[in-house]
C-alpha cells in the first residue's frame, strides 16, 4: 500500500467516520434527553410545591420561568435530534429503535397539545401532553434497552432482529413513512393554526384601534 | 489488505474508541456528581442556618432556590448518566461497577418521594430520601472502589471479589443487575406518571377531586 492509499484511506474515514460519529453521538444523548423530558415534565407537582413556599413573588417568577424554559426547550430539543429518525439513509444503515418515529411522532403531539392549549392550567391538557409524552417515551425505551443494546443477549435476539432498524428495514422504513406523515399533519396544523390565530388577533387588535383625535377632523373633511 | 479494509478499521476504531471513551468518562464523573449529591443533601442545616442570618427576604428566597434547583438538578443529571447501567451490551463490554444500575433506581426513588411527598418539611420523607442516598452511594461507590479501581492491585481471593463487582468480568450477574434495575425503574416510572396524571400537574389533589374518586 503507497503513502497515498494510507491518506486517502484516513481522509475517507474522518469524513465517513466523522458522520456516524456525529449520528452515533445523537443516538447517545436521546435517552439522556428522553430522561430529562419526562423528569422535568412529571415533576411539575414538586416545582409548585416549592414554588409557593417564595416568600416573594420576584423569587418565584424566577424559579417558574426557569423551570418553564428548561422543561419546554429540552423538549423541544429531543423532538430536534429525533429528526435523524425520519432520515431513511440513517434508519437502514445504523442500528436505531425501530418505533423511534413513532415517540417522535408522539413528543411532536404533546408540543402540538401545549402549544394549542393552555396546559399549566388546563388539568385535561396537562394529562392528555402527560399520557403522550409517556407513550413515546416506552415506544422509545423499549426497543433500545431490549433490542438495539441488547444484541449479544440470545434470550432477546428475537427484539434485537425485529426491532433494530437495520435488522428490519422493510417496517422501519414503514413505520418512518407512516410517523413521518404523522408529522406532516400535526406540522401543517400547527401552521394553519398559528396563520389563522395571528389573523384573528391582529384583526381585533386592528378593529379595537380608537382614531386618533388629531386625524379625525382632517379626514372628515377629506 | 485493501483501501476499504483500512477506512473500515480505522472507521471501526474511531466509533468503538469513541464510545468506549464516552462511557468512560461518565463513568469517571458519577463519583464526583454522587460525591456533589450527597454533599447538597447533608449540607441543607448549613443551608438553613445561612438563610436565619439573612436581613433580605430576596437574597433568602435566591439562596434557598439556587440551593434546591442545584441539589435536585444533580439528582437528575445522576439519573441522566446511569442510563448506560441498563444497557445489557454495554454492561457487558465496559468496566462498570456491578451494583450502579441499582445505585440510578435508588436515585430515581429519591426523586419519586421528592414528587409524591415533601422531604424538606416532612421528617419521614426527608429521612427516607438520606437512607436511600446512604444505600445508593454503597451501590455505587464499593464496587467502584474494590473492583474497578482495584482490580490491578488485588491478588488471589481479594481479586476474585474485585473481577465479581466489575460488569465485564461477571456478565451474567451484570445483566441480572440490569434487568433488575430496568424493572426497579418501569415501577417507579409508572408510579410517577400514575401520579402526575391523577393530579393533573397540580402540586396535591384537591379535597372535592379526592372525595369524589373516593366515593366512586
Amino acid at each position: 500500500m503507497k503513502p497515498d492509499d494510507i491518506s486517502t484511506a484516513i481522509t475517507q474515514a474522518l469524513i465517513q467516520g466523522g458522520a456516524q460519529w456525529l449520528v452515533a453521538t445523537i443516538v447517545a444523548f436521546l435517552p439522556a434527553l428522553w430522561t430529562m423530558a419526562l423528569i422535568l415534565h412529571l415533576g411539575r407537582p414538586y416545582v409548585l410545591r416549592t414554588l409557593r413556599r417564595c416568600g416573594l413573588r420576584l423569587g418565584a417568577d424566577v424559579w417558574w420561568m426557569s423551570y418553564l424554559l428548561m422543561r419546554d426547550a429540552v423538549l423541544v430539543l429531543t423532538f430536534a435530534l429525533s429528526w435523524i429518525f425520519f432520515e431513511p439513509n440513517i434508519v437502514t444503515g445504523s442500528p436505531l429503535p425501530i418505533t423511534g418515529p413513532l415517540a417522535a411522532l408522539f413528543l411532536l403531539f404533546a408540543l402540538a397539545v401545549k402549544i394549542a392549549r393552555r396546559v399549566d392550567d388546563d388539568v385535561n391538557a396537562y394529562r392528555l401532553s402527560t399520557a403522550a409524552l409517556v407513550i413515546g417515551a416506552t415506544l422509545y425505551y423499549f426497543p433500545l434497552v431490549f433490542a438495539v443494546e441488547a444484541a449479544s443477549q440470545e434470550h432477546l435476539s428475537w427484539f434485537a432482529q425485529n426491532l433494530t432498524s437495520n435488522a428490519n428495514v422493510p417496517l422501519a422504513l414503514g413505520i418512518m413513512w407512516v410517523s413521518l406523515a404523522g408529522v406532516a399533519l400535526v406540522a401543517a396544523w400547527l401552521f394553519f393554526r398559528a396563520l389563522a390565530s395571528a389573523n384573528r388577533s391582529m384583526t381585533r387588535r386592528a378593529t379595537a384601534r380608537p382614531v386618533s383625535p388629531a386625524r379625525e377632523p382632517a379626514a372628515v373633511a377629506q | 489488505m485493501s483501501v476499504q479494509d483500512l477506512t473500515n478499521a480505522i472507521i471501526s476504531g474511531i466509533n468503538a474508541g469513541g464510545e468506549q471513551f464516552l462511557e468512560g468518562t461518565l463513568a469517571a464523573m458519577l463519583p464526583v456528581m454522587w460525591l456533589a449529591i450527597l454533599g447538597l443533601h447533608l449540607g441543607r442545616p448549613y443551608i438553613l442556618d445561612m438563610i436565619d442570618r439573612f436581613t433580605l427576604r430576596l437574597g433568602a428566597d435566591l439562596l434557598w432556590l439556587i440551593y434546591v434547583a442545584l441539589r435536585d438538578l444533580l439528582i437528575v443529571s445522576g439519573v441522566v448518566m446511569s442510563f448506560m447501567f441498563f444497557f445489557p451490551d454495554v454492561v457487558i463490554t465496559d468496566q462498570l461497577p456491578l451494583t450502579g444500575g441499582l445505585a440510578a433506581a435508588t436515585l430515581f426513588g429519591v426523586l419519586l418521594i421528592k414528587l409524591m411527598g415533601d422531604p424538606d418539611h416532612d421528617p419521614r420523607a426527608y429521612a427516607a430520601i438520606t437512607y436511600l442516598l446512604g444505600i445508593g452511594a454503597l451501590f455505587y461507590f464499593v464496587p467502584y472502589l474494590l473492583g474497578v479501581q482495584a482490580n490491578a492491585v488485588s491478588a488471589g481471593r481479594t481479586a476474585d471479589i474485585s473481577n465479581f463487582l466489575v460488569t465485564s468480568t461477571n456478565p451474567f450477574w451484570a445483566v441480572g443487575m440490569a434487568y433488575v434495575s430496568i424493572a426497579l425503574l418501569a415501577i417507579m416510572g409508572a408510579v410517577a406518571a400514575g401520579y402526575t396524571i391523577l393530579t393533573g400537574g397540580r402540586a396535591e389533589v384537591p379535597a372535592a377531586e379526592a372525595q369524589a374518586d373516593a366515593a366512586k
